[in-house]
C-alpha cells in the first residue's frame, strides 16, 4: 500500500519536473530567438507563396477596425504584407483609424502583443516620409517610452522602427527629439543591455539626419553623461562619431575635467590595434577640438608633449590625408595653446613628406 | 645610411611650419570637409515567422502571462502593470499616497512630474502637465499611460448619467420603504389620482400615457 502511494507520488513529482523543464525549455527559445532583419520587396524573392496584395492589405485593415482589435496573426500577416511592397505601405496608411488598432495592440496589456505591433509598425516604417510621420504622431510616444522598459525584444523592435523613421523624415525626427529621444537612447547606449549597436545606429541617424533639432538639452545630457559608455563595450566605433556630430566638445558647453579625461581616454583607446579608420578621424576631430578649448587642465594624458608626440608621430604614420589635415589642426591648436616648448614639439614630430 | 633615408623622408621643421600656417586653427566643425560618412544606412524590417504566431495556443497563453508579469512593472496595492520604472513610480506616488494627496490639496509647490523621465518640470495639477506633455513633448492628447484620477471615473461612468436630467437626489432608504395606502376622510379615493400607480408614474412610457389620459379625463 505504502509503496504504491510511493510511486504515485513519484510518478506526480517526475511529471512537475518535465513540466518545469519544458516550460524553461519554451521561454529560453523564445528569448534566445532572432529576428530576420528583410529589406522592403526582398520577401517575394524569399518566400513567393506568401504573397499578399493592395486587396488583402485592404481587407485585413477593414476588419480589424471594425473589430477594433488585431489578434497576432492578423498582425503578423500585416507585417508580411507590408514588407511586399510600397504599395501595401500605402494603402494601409492611407485608411483612417487603421494605424490606430495598431496602437490599441501596442499599448495593451501584453508584452507579445506589443511586440508583434511594433514589429508590423517597423515594416510599416519602411514606407516614404509621410507614413514615418504618421506613425511618430500616433506611436511615437509610446515606442520612445517602451526605450525605458525591461523587455528587451520590444525595446529592440521599438530601436528598428525609430531607426528607419529617422532615416525617412526629418519632420518625424523632429517630433522625436521632442519627446526626449536623444537622453533615452545615450542611456541603451552605454548600459549593456544588449540594445547598444541599436542605440549607436539611432544616435548616429539624429547625428547625420536630425544635427539642427538636437536641444542644448540633449547635449548636456551626452556631455555629462559621456563616462558612462565603456570603451570595450559593443558599438564603440560610433562613439566619437556621435560626440563630434553633436558637437559636444565646444564652448558652448561647460565640458568637466572627468569628462575630458574620460575623452582622452576613450581616444587612447581607440588607437589600440585593430583601430577603426573612422573612429580614429573623429577621434583627431574630437582631440582637436578640445584642445581648441584652451584649457591645458582638459587634456589630460595629452596635456604632456612627449605624450602628444608620441600619439602624432603614430598617427602620421598611417599617412591617411583626410587624418593628416585634422592632425595638423590639432597640432595647431596645441601649439596656440603654448603649454609646451614649440621647438621641441617641431624637432620630435616625423611627418612623412 | 637607412637612418638617414629615413630622415629625408620627413618633413623639415620649416616644411611643418609652412603647412601649419595654412592650416586654420579653432574648432571642427561638423560640416567641415572631407567628413567621411559611416557605413551607409539601409532601411530594413522585420521577417516574422508565422508558424510561431500559430502555434499551441494554451501553451503560449501560459508563457505569455509569465512573460507580462517579469517584464512589466507592477504596483503591489492594486496590481496595475506598467512598462516603466518611472511610470510605475508616478503611478504609486499620485493614486496610492496619502502625503502625496495632502500636499497637493495644500497647493504650494507643484507636486505632479511629467510623464517623460528626463523632464523635471512638475506641475500643480494633471492638466497642466497634460497640457505641457502635449505642448512640448507632442504626446497624443489621449496617452494612455496618463493616470490622472478623472479619467479613470469618467470611464466607467454610466453613459445614461450623462444625458440625464439634473435631479435631485432621493435618498436609498426613501425608495425602499413599503407602499402605505393614503388615508381618506369620508370621501372616495376614486377621486384622485390612483396613489399606487402615481408612485411609479414617469418610469416608463405607459405610466407617462395613463397619465395623460387621466388628466385630460378630468379636464373634460
Amino acid at each position: 500500500m505504502e509503496s504504491a502511494t510511493t510511486t504515485a507520488e513519484g510518478t506526480l513529482l517526475r511529471n512537475k519536473i518535465r513540466g518545469y523543464a519544458r516550460d524553461q525549455r519554451v521561454e529560453c527559445r523564445m528569448k534566445a530567438k532572432d529576428s530576420l532583419r528583410i529589406g522592403l520587396g526582398q520577401v517575394k524573392q524569399e518566400v513567393a507563396a506568401l504573397e499578399m496584395g493592395i486587396k488583402d492589405v485592404t481587407g485585413m485593415a477593414s476588419r480589424i477596425k471594425r473589430r477594433k482589435h488585431a489578434t497576432s496573426e492578423d498582425l503578423c500577416r500585416l507585417s508580411l504584407g507590408f514588407l511586399q511592397g510600397n504599395d501595401n505601405i500605402n494603402a494601409f496608411a492611407a485608411i483612417p483609424g487603421a494605424i490606430q488598432v495598431l496602437v490599441k495592440e501596442l499599448t495593451g496589456p501584453h508584452i507579445q502583443r506589443q511586440t508583434d505591433a511594433v514589429e508590423c509598425l517597423c515594416n510599416l516604417s519602411l514606407g516614404e516620409a509621410h507614413v514615418s510621420e504618421k506613425i511618430v504622431t500616433l506611436a511615437g510616444s509610446y515606442m520612445v517610452t517602451y526605450l525605458d522598459g525591461k523587455a528587451e525584444r520590444l525595446k529592440r523592435s521599438c530601436l528598428w522602427t525609430l531607426a528607419n523613421i529617422l532615416a525617412t523624415c526629418d519632420k518625424a525626427g523632429k517630433i522625436l527629439l521632442q519627446m526626449q529621444l536623444v537622453p533615452k537612447l545615450w542611456r541603451l547606449y552605454s548600459d549593456a543591455s544588449g540594445c547598444q549597436e541599436d542605440a549607436a545606429i539611432c544616435l548616429s541617424l539624429v547625428a547625420t539626419h536630425c544635427l539642427q533639432h538636437v536641444s542644448d538639452e540633449d547635449r548636456s545630457y551626452i556631455a555629462q553623461n559621456l563616462p558612462e559608455k565603456i570603451p570595450e563595450q559593443p558599438a564603440r566605433d560610433y562613439f566619437m562619431y556621435i560626440v563630434h556630430q553633436l558637437e559636444i566638445v565646444n564652448q558652448e558647453h561647460k565640458l568637466g575635467a572627468q569628462q575630458a579625461e574620460y575623452l582622452v581616454r576613450f581616444f587612447e583607446a581607440t588607437l589600440a590595434p585593430p583601430a577603426d579608420r573612422l573612429s580614429l578621424i573623429y577621434g583627431v576631430r574630437v582631440m582637436a577640438n578640445l584642445v581648441a578649448l584652451g584649457d591645458p587642465s582638459l587634456m589630460g594624458a595629452l596635456a604632456d608633449p612627449q605624450n602628444l608626440v608620441k600619439t602624432l608621430n603614430q598617427l602620421f604614420a598611417l599617412q591617411n590625408p583626410d587624418l593628416s589635415l585634422d592632425l595638423m589642426r590639432l597640432l595647431k591648436n596645441y601649439l596656440q595653446l603654448n603649454a609646451a616648448d614649440s621647438n621641441l614639439v617641431l624637432d620630435s614630430l616625423q611627418i612623412y613628406a | 645610411m637607412d637612418a638617414e633615408a629615413a630622415e629625408s623622408a620627413y618633413l623639415s621643421r620649416e616644411q611643418i611650419v609652412r603647412i601649419l600656417s595654412e592650416v586654420p586653427a579653432g574648432f571642427i566643425k561638423p560640416t567641415d570637409p572631407p567628413a567621411p560618412s559611416l557605413h551607409p544606412f539601409k532601411k530594413l524590417g522585420v521577417l516574422v515567422d508565422i508558424d510561431d504566431v500559430v502555434g499551441d495556443q494554451d501553451e503560449a497563453v501560459r508563457i505569455r502571462d509569465n512573460r507580462d508579469k517579469e517584464q512589466s512593472y507592477s504596483c503591489a496595492e492594486c496590481r496595475k502593470m506598467l512598462p516603466t520604472a518611472h511610470l510605475l513610480d508616478l503611478h504609486i506616488t499620485e493614486q496610492h499616497d496619502c502625503y502625496f494627496a495632502a500636499s497637493v490639496e495644500r497647493g504650494d509647490k507643484p507636486m505632479f512630474s511629467c510623464f517623460l523621465e528626463e523632464c523635471t518640470i512638475k506641475f500643480h495639477t494633471p492638466r497642466q502637465r497634460k497640457d505641457h506633455c502635449i505642448i512640448t513633448h507632442k504626446l497624443p492628447a489621449n496617452y494612455r499611460f496618463d493616470q490622472g484620477k478623472n479619467r479613470g471615473k469618467q470611464k466607467h461612468q454610466p453613459k445614461s448619467k450623462h444625458n440625464s436630467m439634473e435631479v435631485d437626489e432621493v435618498p436609498v432608504e426613501s425608495r425602499n420603504l413599503p407602499y402605505v395606502k393614503a388615508f381618506s376622510f369620508g370621501h372616495q379615493t376614486h377621486r384622485t389620482f390612483y396613489s399606487r400607480k402615481d408612485q411609479r408614474s414617469g418610469e416608463t412610457l405607459d405610466d407617462v400615457e395613463a397619465m395623460k389620459e387621466a388628466i385630460n379625463d378630468i379636464l373634460d
